[in-house]
């Protein structure tokens, strides 16, 4: 009984640790967000503002150029999300309900370009869309960042979509409505799960691309949040760390709030795809 | 409503299973016919060909004389009660019921009386507002039965709708399934294992065997007319009891003799043996036609099953295990010798293999 508590209370202040190992930066970056500048290295540091202002965020708002970043940033990221979902939900669609030569293999080799390390492909993209004229522009971000989400989403929601019983869309065709319209109408309704959360996974990952955005763009106005703030916070040669962690908090915003959403659908998504794949 | 005509219909997956090999058929206008046959006999298939929802490999399907196998299941106006139900998860029963409607463009106002009517129909008015899954199953079968019955449809179609309910349920639906038959009197094609449900239901069986059509008719003729071994082994519960033997003719009278059976043909049954290739024949008894006299002989009771309104005795001659209805107080016990005599005029005879029936009973 009483090593049974022990193992308890070991194995709780395990979790603890961890969760604070995980949690402290984030409290420390929303911390020194709310200090004001001479506060960010007073020694010894304080653990809380002791003057909280929100003086580093008017600054931010007001004197970087962090709003256009933002703005890119929720472009591509729901332009990435649109293209995705639509391409992976037929092509998921097309690969579980349709039988023809290389259905397997096509399946594979999709799962196979995902395997490839992203830095792998940077050049070649960035060639392809250098001669599209598509360099410099959100557009071809969005198409780079639909290259790798694409693979995932389309085995996630193949998998979600096999599960779901082919008597339903049957039904519908026989009660008179198109492929097409048994398909949006009672197959989309029963994989939602999947794809809301493939489209979180889709958007957190545009969201937070760094590399493939810093090669792509080079023009200040096309920027996303990821390489904007970081070359916002280089041309002072001095680091503003309180800009720079409110930058974070705010980028961090949209994905918390969007995750804080939708955190059930995407347990549910994940698990679903993992059991019945 | 329409006729239905299957023209040398013949499905062949890709995998090279032949399915259904010639299937012609011709069911009538407002006729319930039901296909019977044990797991892929091509029973389903053939359904979902009817349906729209598979390609035959070969032959036609006409509604009265419009050609319909390569029209999309939207365009054949057939409706279809699915085994597992099939109800839209994310809809009201309402909207279930609805949807056909929606689809066939019927006008908003005339859809709430139409749904409405359908579900006083099937007694579920009260469950319009809940989703399939707050339904038992009864509730869910009515919900499936009142979504295909909606709309004026040429065609009904049901594949197994009884399968997933408890015997009880099944027993009643199968009740209330004939008398909404009579109410609406579409054509109906109705798929079923349950030889039970075909007897009880349809006008004409159709008894399909790996892919092969083995009889058509009236309940009554394929009961007591079975065309093959398979058909009268299929058929009827407890199923027919099979001997093997030699027709003997002596003084003037032909003779089936077995190990375990023997009964003389009767004199009007002779001239259709003339057909039989050989001597060696197998007859087919059913259980109600043979006799039980407990007392001296060759068989010995094996099990007795007392089911209430009648008594199912096993009785073991020789090598064979035979089964015969006994009336329900019958004196009879394990172990207890019992003379077995055969119903001569109710006896067939097929072929050693089975596949053609030399006579039936009179």
């Amino acid at each position: 009984m009483i090593r049974q508590r022990i193992g308890l209370a070991l194995y709780n202040l395990a979790v603890w640790a961890l969760v604070l190992a995980i949690a402290f930066p984030l409290f420390w970056m929303l911390s020194t967000a709310l200090k004001p500048n001479q506060e960010t290295f007073a020694l010894p540091p304080t653990l809380l503002p002791v003057h909280p202002t929100l003086e580093q965020f008017a600054r931010l708002l007001r004197e970087t150029p962090f709003v256009t970043y933002f703005l890119n940033s929720v472009l591509v990221g729901l332009g990435t999300t649109a293209v995705v979902i639509m391409v992976a939900v037929l092509g998921a669609y097309g690969l579980v309900r349709f039988r023809f030569p290389g259905r397997e293999l096509i399946a594979h080799l999709v799962l196979f370009t995902y395997l490839l390390p992203a830095v792998l492909l940077l050049l070649p993209l960035y060639v392809i869309m250098s001669r599209l004229g598509l360099a410099n522009s959100l557009a071809g971000l969005v198409i780079a960042y639909t290259t790798f989400a694409l693979p995932f989403a389309l085995w996630l929601l193949r998998s979600f979509i096999a599960s779901i019983p082919i008597d339903l869309e049957e039904s519908a065709m026989v009660d008179g409505a198109s492929r097409m319209r048994a398909f949006l109408e009672v197959v989309l309704p029963q994989a939602l799960p999947g794809v809301i959360s493939t489209a979180l996974f889709t958007f957190i990952l545009s969201w937070n691309e760094y590399l493939y955005a810093l090669v792509f763009i080079n023009v200040d106005s096309s920027k996303t949040l990821p390489p904007g703030v970081l070359t916002m916070l280089n041309q002072n040669q001095n680091v503003e760390w309180a800009l720079l962690m409110a930058a974070s908090v705010l980028m961090s915003v949209p994905v918390l709030v969007v995750f804080a959403f939708l955190q059930s659908h995407l347990t549910r998504g994940f698990g679903a795809g993992a059991v019945k794949g | 409503m329409a006729s239905v005509t299957l023209d040398a219909l013949r499905k062949r997956f890709p995998d090279g299973t032949l399915a259904l090999d010639d299937l012609s058929l011709e069911i009538a206008d407002r006729e319930f016919v039901t296909l019977l046959g044990p797991s892929g006999c091509g029973k389903t298939t053939t359904l979902r060909m009817i349906a729209g929802l598979d390609t035959p490999s070969g032959g036609r399907i006409m509604f009265d004389a419009r050609r319909v196998d390569q029209l999309t299941p939207a365009a054949r106006n057939v409706a279809m009660v699915f085994q597992s139900y099939a109800l839209y998860p994310h809809m009201t029963v309402r909207r279930n019921l609805e949807y056909p409607l929606r689809k066939r463009r019927v006008a908003p106002a005339e859809r709430a009386p139409r749904v409405a009517e359908t579900a006083a129909l099937l007694k579920i008015e009260n469950l319009l507002d809940r989703l399939p899954r707050q339904l038992s199953g009864g509730q869910q079968q009515r919900v499936a039965l009142g979504r295909a019955m909606v709309r004026d449809c040429d065609v009904f179609l049901l594949d197994e709708p009884l399968s997933n309910l408890d015997a009880e349920l099944r027993a009643h639906m199968r009740t209330e399934l004939v008398q909404l038959y009579r109410r609406i009197g579409h054509t109906m094609i109705y798929v079923t294992h349950d030889q039970a449900e075909a007897m009880t239901m349809s006008t004409r069986m159709v008894v399909l065997r790996g892919g092969k059509l083995q009889q058509v008719g009236t309940p009554d003729e394929v009961y007591h007319a079975p065309a093959n071994r398979f058909v009268a082994g299929f058929v009827g519960s407890p199923t027919m009891n099979f001997v093997a033997g030699v027709l003997t003719e002596a003084a003037g009278a032909l003779r089936f003799c077995s190990s375990s059976l023997g009964f003389v043909v009767p004199d009007m049954r002779r001239a259709e043996l003339a057909a039989a290739r050989s001597r060696d024949v197998l007859a087919g008894v059913r259980p109600e036609d043979l006799r039980l006299e407990p007392g001296d002989g060759p068989g010995r009771v094996l099990v007795v099953e007392r089911l209430g309104h009648e008594t199912i005795v096993w009785v073991g001659i020789g090598d064979e295990r035979l089964c015969c209805r006994a009336p329900a107080q019958a004196p009879l016990a394990p172990d207890q010798p019992v003379r077995l005599t055969a119903d001569a005029g109710r006896v067939h005879l097929f072929d050693t293999d089975g596949a053609r029936r030399l006579i039936g009973r009179c």
